[in-house]
């Protein structure tokens, strides 16, 4: 099966060209801890310390850069590659942010490259406009043009690895992070946000702090009353919140705020096929929903299960609403546990 | 602000199922307007009556299994639609009903309904009514004189003959393909005006209401088999033309054959299902004694859609392998 993605309509976002709005943080603010900035030719130990001492998390799965990446030194990765677009159609974070410097994107990829010995270095953006705006800039990294389809992410990672090569990504925010640690020895203390979703009236991309409250940050965007979900982290596979005073952290991409909560009503599997098609890990969720749905499974159709990316995909184009994320991880689980 | 908590993906891509029935509601609805503006109110009864006993049906049939009232899909509807717009109009009231009952109660609630049925109701419905009055299924009024029929009584009529009994005969069918275009001819209610369906064809299409693999391979496997063994003397591309125009062929196309509850699960699957409904269809046209049988060629493939699902699993490898 070839995995095809979703194409999802793209969303009242975010004005890109409105770019960042910065939040004032809470005032008095104790002077950011500095350490010595590192020197030109610094070393891929020393630049693995720096972004351990900046504390940088990587947004794009929230593992702390030092250590992703010096796990990825002792693996050796071909192509280190910047995520300088968004999966989900709400979300314009990583984008806004390498639309206002993608010098410093391309920088930090440098660093972080020679940090863990990768060969090839690319900047991944949205879309051919970017790519050529990219190469307008003349920073030396060549672009590849991430699909439309979700989740872009896994599908380019698939296409880039299908000769058996070896990938990674870094996140956009980690890469313009490091490099402001290597430069200026500063950590990592702001994150950029998009809040959005039609419970807003004015769609943000913001700086914040981290760790300011979420309302805060959802005040910016002026939030309408009804406002019924509030979720972090991605529109298609994030999660809701109901405490507003939780933390926004460096993993956090996005704020929707929706006045409908999505309809919850379930019908049978019609057979369409969609969920099959749209998986980028080659699962078959329908065949998986109805082998559970049998009473007695047989895990030799469980197939490719425990590959699941948790990217949800499958629920977003499944027309009965099922939820088939969950099943597919409930599949893995059985067989993990030794069923098979 | 008063927070609940949901469950991801907050955006879908997707129209539900329910709007995908719903759609297909709606093109079912057109095309009971021509014959409404020209035969006066009595597809609408028919289409009524119909749709009516498949809502008590399912009600019942709710009530037995889960012992709730509640309908929660339209696609009782849908099969209520299709049966009507199958049976002439001049056919008793009574027949969509009986059809209707059998369709709900033998061919889909048994087996857990909508979703999980294996054979299109809709088909089994109609083949049932066409296995035990095929005098009533197969006798249509002739249209070529303008009148009104009756909103409910039964009706006297002459009878004409419809384009499919003529080609069983081994005939040229004597209609202009103008009429044939509009429906103006002797045959079921909803599946003459070829043009309606074609337009509803599109509109399933660009609505992602259906899937194109069935219908097209269907439609594809009927043209080309009646352009290689035309039943009548004529050019290949004329026996194509009243082959496709004639009786439900069109109708099954877009309405029964698109329906993806009993079809395979996967894209191939559905051509494969498709081009063997065709395939079924036309060898019923060759060989069989009813003059139409889509339903019949339908009902076929429903049963050989798990066999295709299993073929296509072995061919792509996706069965019997341990994980790895
Ligand atoms: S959540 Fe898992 S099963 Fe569903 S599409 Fe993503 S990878 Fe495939
Ligand atoms: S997308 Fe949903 S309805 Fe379609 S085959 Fe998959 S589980 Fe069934």
């Amino acid at each position: 099966m070839i995995p095809h993605g979703v194409r999802l309509e793209p969303r009242k976002g975010v004005p890109l060209k409105n770019g960042i709005v910065r939040l004032p943080g809470p005032e008095p603010v104790s002077a950011p801890q500095t350490f010595a900035p590192l020197k030109k030719n610094a070393g891929p130990s020393r630049i693995i310390a720096a972004a351990e001492k900046a504390g940088i998390v990587d947004e794009s799965d929230g593992m702390p850069l030092g250590k992703k990446l010096s796990r990825l030194a002792r693996r050796g990765p071909g192509l280190l590659i910047a995520r300088c677009f968004d999966e989900d159609p709400c979300t314009s974070s990583a984008r806004a942010v390498f639309r206002e410097d993608a010098e410093k994107v391309a920088a930090g990829l440098k660093l972080a490259a020679r940090a863990c010995g990768a060969e090839e270095k690319r900047l991944a953006v949205a879309s051919r406009g970017e790519a050529r705006r990219l190469r307008g800039l003349r920073l030396g990294i060549p672009a590849v043009v991430a699909g439309r389809r979700y989740p872009a992410g896994i599908l380019l990672m698939r296409k880039l690895c299908r000769n058996g090569g070896r990938a990674a990504f870094l996140g956009a925010q980690a890469c313009a992070a490091l490099a402001d640690a290597a430069r200026e020895g500063k950590p990592q203390s702001e994150t950029v946000v998009t809040v959005a979703g039609d419970g807003v009236r004015r769609p943000v991309n913001c700086r914040v702090r981290i760790g300011t409250p979420v309302e805060k940050v959802l005040r910016l965007a002026k939030p309408e009353e009804d406002v019924r979900i509030a979720a972090v982290g991605s529109a298609v596979a994030g999660r809701t919140v109901r405490d507003l005073s939780l933390p926004v952290t460096a993993a956090t991409r996005c704020v929707i705020a929706l006045r409908d909560a999505p309809p919850e009503r379930r019908y049978p599997c019609i057979r369409c096929g969609r969920c099959a098609r749209a998986c980028p890990a080659g699962v078959i969720p329908w065949l998986v929903y109805r082998e559970l749905e049998s009473g007695d499974p047989d895990p030799l159709l469980f197939f490719h299960a425990g590959d699941c990316a948790g990217c949800r995909a499958c629920n977003a184009v499944c027309p009965s609403g099922i939820d088939l994320a969950a099943e597919v991880r409930r599949a893995a689980a059985r067989k993990e546990g030794g069923e098979g | 602000m008063n927070l609940r908590n949901a469950a991801p993906p907050f955006v879908r891509a997707e129209p539900t199922s329910a709007s995908m029935l719903r759609t297909v509601l709606f093109a079912l609805c057109a095309l009971l307007v021509i014959p409404t503006v020209r035969y006066g109110i009595r597809p609408l009864t028919m289409a009524g009556v119909s749709v009516l006993t498949c809502l008590v049906c399912e009600i019942l049939a709710n009530l037995l299994r889960t012992g709730g009232f509640s309908v929660t899909d339209p696609s009782f509807a849908v099969t209520g639609l299709v049966l009507a717009l199958l049976m002439p109009l001049n056919a008793p009231l009574w027949l969509p009903c009986a059809s209707g009952a059998f369709a709900v109660l033998v061919a889909k609630a048994p087996f857990g309904s909508f979703g999980r049925n294996p054979f299109n109701p809709a088909a089994a419905g109609a083949a049932f009514a066409a296995l035990c009055w095929p005098g009533l299924m197969f006798t249509y009024f002739d249209p070529s004189e303008p009148f009104r029929l009756p909103a409910f009584a039964d009706c006297t009529f002459r009878t004409g003959v419809s384009a499919a009994a003529t080609l069983k005969n081994g005939l040229k069918p004597d209609i202009l393909p103008l009429d044939m275009l509009w429906g103006e001819a002797a045959g079921p209610l909803g599946t003459g005006a070829a043009l309606v369906v074609g337009a509803c064809a599109l509109l399933l299409l660009f609505s992602r209401a259906a899937h194109w693999q069935a219908p097209v391979c269907f439609l594809a496997v009927c043209a080309l088999l009646a352009a290689l063994f035309p039943r009548i003397a004529c050019s290949p591309l004329t026996s194509v033309k009243y082959e496709l125009l004639s009786g439900s062929l069109l109708f099954g196309g877009v309405f029964l054959v698109s329906d993806p509850v009993p079809a395979p699960y996967t894209a191939s699957g559905k051509g494969i299902y498709g081009a063997f409904a065709g395939a079924a269809l036309m060898a019923f046209r060759h060989f069989g004694v009813c003059e139409q049988g889509a339903w019949f060629a339908v009902l076929l493939a429903n049963a050989a859609s798990p066999l295709i699902d299993r073929a296509v699993f072995r061919v792509r490898g996706w069965e019997e392998k341990p994980h790895g």
